[in-house]
């Protein structure tokens, strides 16, 4: 070590209270850090790329040829491409939690508990640094199915929509991977996270439509919120925007109380199904990181 | 960047913010502790601590792995919640206050806190953001932070290749981004080499004596307590068991030690020690398994004669003899019955790395 001159106190602005502009400030920083730690590990985020973008090929490539005769798809590409985008954006979401674990494994997660920033900052930084990742992702699977020839119902607008969905799915998927690590402190426990994204995938009209589903399996996928994210994603891929019908210039509400719609499910249940997921992942992940910092 | 004017939101934020309350130097202690005590299920690693640490003191923790040090520093520092007791830092409350508390102060926890992948001037920017430090002095800060701890050349590196030593340098530097009135170091030296051992002895002497610094360290280095504290608490299974200035301690015990290994089993060394308490200067006499007996005396030069008379009478062989002045291991082996053995710092006990990680608290063990 050198012998340089010692610091001298900082003006008193260098230590002043947390408050909501400070968490969204802290959590800016955190997610730049976060999103600086993807781009130094390409290859842990090709896998995001590889998995979904294979899936899409091999379930297009076995099922395309009779999905119209079998249950009246006619551009099985399309049908998939939400998928497709789920798919990736559950998997780059997940590695939030490992992320996490290893920081707690090197001790890093204690160095910033030292700090004053508050706690809500770590987890809005991670959620906000996921979003980011999610729709660079969807965006990779977009251009992807589109150079193979999905076609895209709502042109450019659709397409911003989807990536709009994506980043929210995304930011959302992220809670349950700071659950885990936050609840175990285990990365085998965290990696598990990804695998949870399968039974709500396949419990969701993933290869089929729900009419061909059988009662069981509608049931339950009724009440899947992906289903509802991935009919809403996939309106705009093959049939277009699913606006309210107005009747004499009013928009018509269905018994449900909500604005009834040419073709439901339709986009704004993908948006409250999101509203939901996310508020049930978040609350989660808040009480998994206030019960582990209590530290009793 | 650092000519760079506030944004409108830090701006905004600095008109809604209060000032942070400064920790008044004059008034009241830096650290205070009462009561404290932690436990792991069964396991009672903190067992009823009281503290009373002066601004500008460096107040040393010494003991061995186990004894409660580490979960001492994490009770004081916010990391862990007390089981009973209480504890002010920098005047605010370690469970009311606690962000005020973490603002105050800085840490340096035993195993270096890191990010592999950010290099080591992106880990002091992202440190000195989250202390809020202004915009304007970052750069300055961070570099010359990076020129205190020798980091310089390799600030653009990414952390993930550099040596320990330097890992535990920049730790260090990440502790001191906000110029702390209260410094945390839990073993700082631990797995240095001499040199930066010795450099960062005297960083710390140099903060304290030029800047007022209150430091509070833990070790397991007699000599690094001895020369750095103006203060030192010795802590056996969680308990305070001695604690003074290093001279004050030293007078604890006679001014010689007179050591001597006696041969045969443990009734021929009991049989020793008692022939030679009665010997006149000899203020206590003691048997450890590994160094033999000690014999604590007003005046070394006069006891050792009869030390070797006696011994002869009681026909007990005996070996290296040796007389030397007392020292801060005597004291701690008067104080908790054994010597002081500092770990290996990559092999440490079971009890001390829990409760380590944030991640063990609740089934951790004393640390």
């Amino acid at each position: 070590m050198s012998t340089a001159q010692a610091p001298t106190e900082l003006p008193s602005s260098a230590s002043q209270d947390a408050g909501p502009l400070r968490i969204l400030t802290d959590a800016r920083y955190l997610a730049m850090r976060a999103i600086r730690e993807s781009l130094r590990q390409p290859g842990v985020e090709i896998t995001n790329i590889f998995i979904p973008l294979f899936f899409l090929a091999v379930s297009t490539g076995a099922i395309a040829n009779f999905s119209e005769r079998g249950f009246g798809v006619e551009n099985y590409l399309a049908f998939q491409l939400p998928v497709a985008v789920l798919q990736a954006v559950a998997g780059s979401s997940s590695a939030s939690g490992i992320a996490i674990v290893l920081d707690m494994e090197r001790g890093y997660f204690d160095k910033l508990l030292l700090t004053p920033a508050s706690r809500w900052s770590l987890i809005i930084g991670r959620v906000w640094a996921d979003a980011v990742r999610a729709i660079f992702f969807a965006s990779i699977m977009l251009i992807a199915a589109l150079v193979a020839g999905s076609g895209m119902a709502t042109g450019v607008g659709g397409a911003i929509l989807i990536l709009i969905i994506a980043g929210l799915f995304g930011g959302a998927y992220s809670g349950i991977g700071i659950f885990i690590a936050m609840r175990t402190g285990n990365a085998q426990a965290a990696q598990a996270g990804f695998l949870l994204f399968f039974p709500l995938l396949f419990m969701a009209p993933a290869f089929a439509p729900l009419a061909v589903f059988d009662d069981w399996l509608r049931i339950i996928a009724t009440i899947n919120p992906v289903t509802y994210i991935m009919e809403g994603m996939r309106g705009l891929v093959m049939e277009g925007y699913a606006w309210p019908i107005t009747e004499g210039g009013q928009i018509v509400f269905g018994e449900d109380g909500l604005p009834k719609t040419k073709d439901p499910p339709a986009l704004h249940w993908a948006f409250v199904s999101l509203a939901g997921f996310s508020v049930f992942t978040l609350t989660i992940a808040s009480l998994a990181l206030r019960a582990r910092t209590r530290a009793d | 960047m650092s000519n760079q004017s506030p944004t409108v939101a830090e701006r905004l934020w600095q008109e809604l913010a209060a000032p942070a309350p400064q920790h008044d130097r004059d008034q009241g202690l830096a650290i205070e502790g009462h009561s404290l005590v932690k436990h792991f299920g069964e396991i009672k690693a903190v067992n009823g601590i009281d503290l009373r640490v002066r601004p500008g003191q460096v107040f040393g923790f010494l003991g061995q792995n186990g004894s409660g040090k580490t979960t001492t520093v994490r009770m004081l520092t916010t990391l862990l919640r007390p089981t009973a007791g209480n504890a002010r830092v920098a005047g605010f409350d370690v469970l009311a206050q606690d962000r005020q508390v973490r603002r105050a102060i800085g840490v340096a926890l035993q195993e270096a806190g890191l990010d592999i992948l950010q290099t080591g001037r992106e880990l002091l920017r992202l440190q000195s953001r989250l202390y809020n430090v202004p915009r304007g002095q970052i750069e300055d800060r961070v570099a010359h932070l990076l020129d205190v701890v020798d980091l310089t050349e390799d600030a653009d590196r990414r952390i993930g290749g550099y040596s320990g030593g330097m890992q535990r340098r920049l730790d260090l530097a990440s502790a001191l981004v906000h110029s702390p009135s209260i410094i945390f170091l839990d073993e700082p030296t631990t797995g240095l080499d001499p040199v930066s051992r010795q450099n960062l002895w005297e960083y710390i002497q140099r903060l304290n004596r030029e800047d007022g610094v209150t430091f509070f360290l833990t070790t397991q280095y007699l000599e690094e307590a001895d020369q750095l504290c103006d203060e030192i608490a010795i802590l056996d299974a969680g308990e305070i068991v001695q604690q003074g200035t290093p001279d004050q301690l030293k007078a604890t015990v006679s001014a010689d030690v007179i050591y001597v290994q006696v041969e045969g089993d443990e009734r021929a060394q009991l049989r020793a020690v008692s022939a030679l308490l009665p010997l006149p200067n000899v203020e206590d006499a003691n048997w450890d398994f590994s160094e033999g007996i000690a014999v604590y005396s007003k005046s070394g030069h006069d006891t050792l004669p009869r030390v070797v008379r006696t011994l002869d009478e009681e026909g007990l062989p005996f070996s290296n003899l040796r007389l030397s002045r007392a020292t801060l291991d005597d004291v701690f082996f008067k104080a908790t019955g054994h010597r002081i053995e500092p770990g290996d710092p990559s092999g440490q006990t079971a009890g001390q790395t829990a409760g380590q990680s944030t991640g063990q608290q609740t089934q951790g063990g004393p640390a």
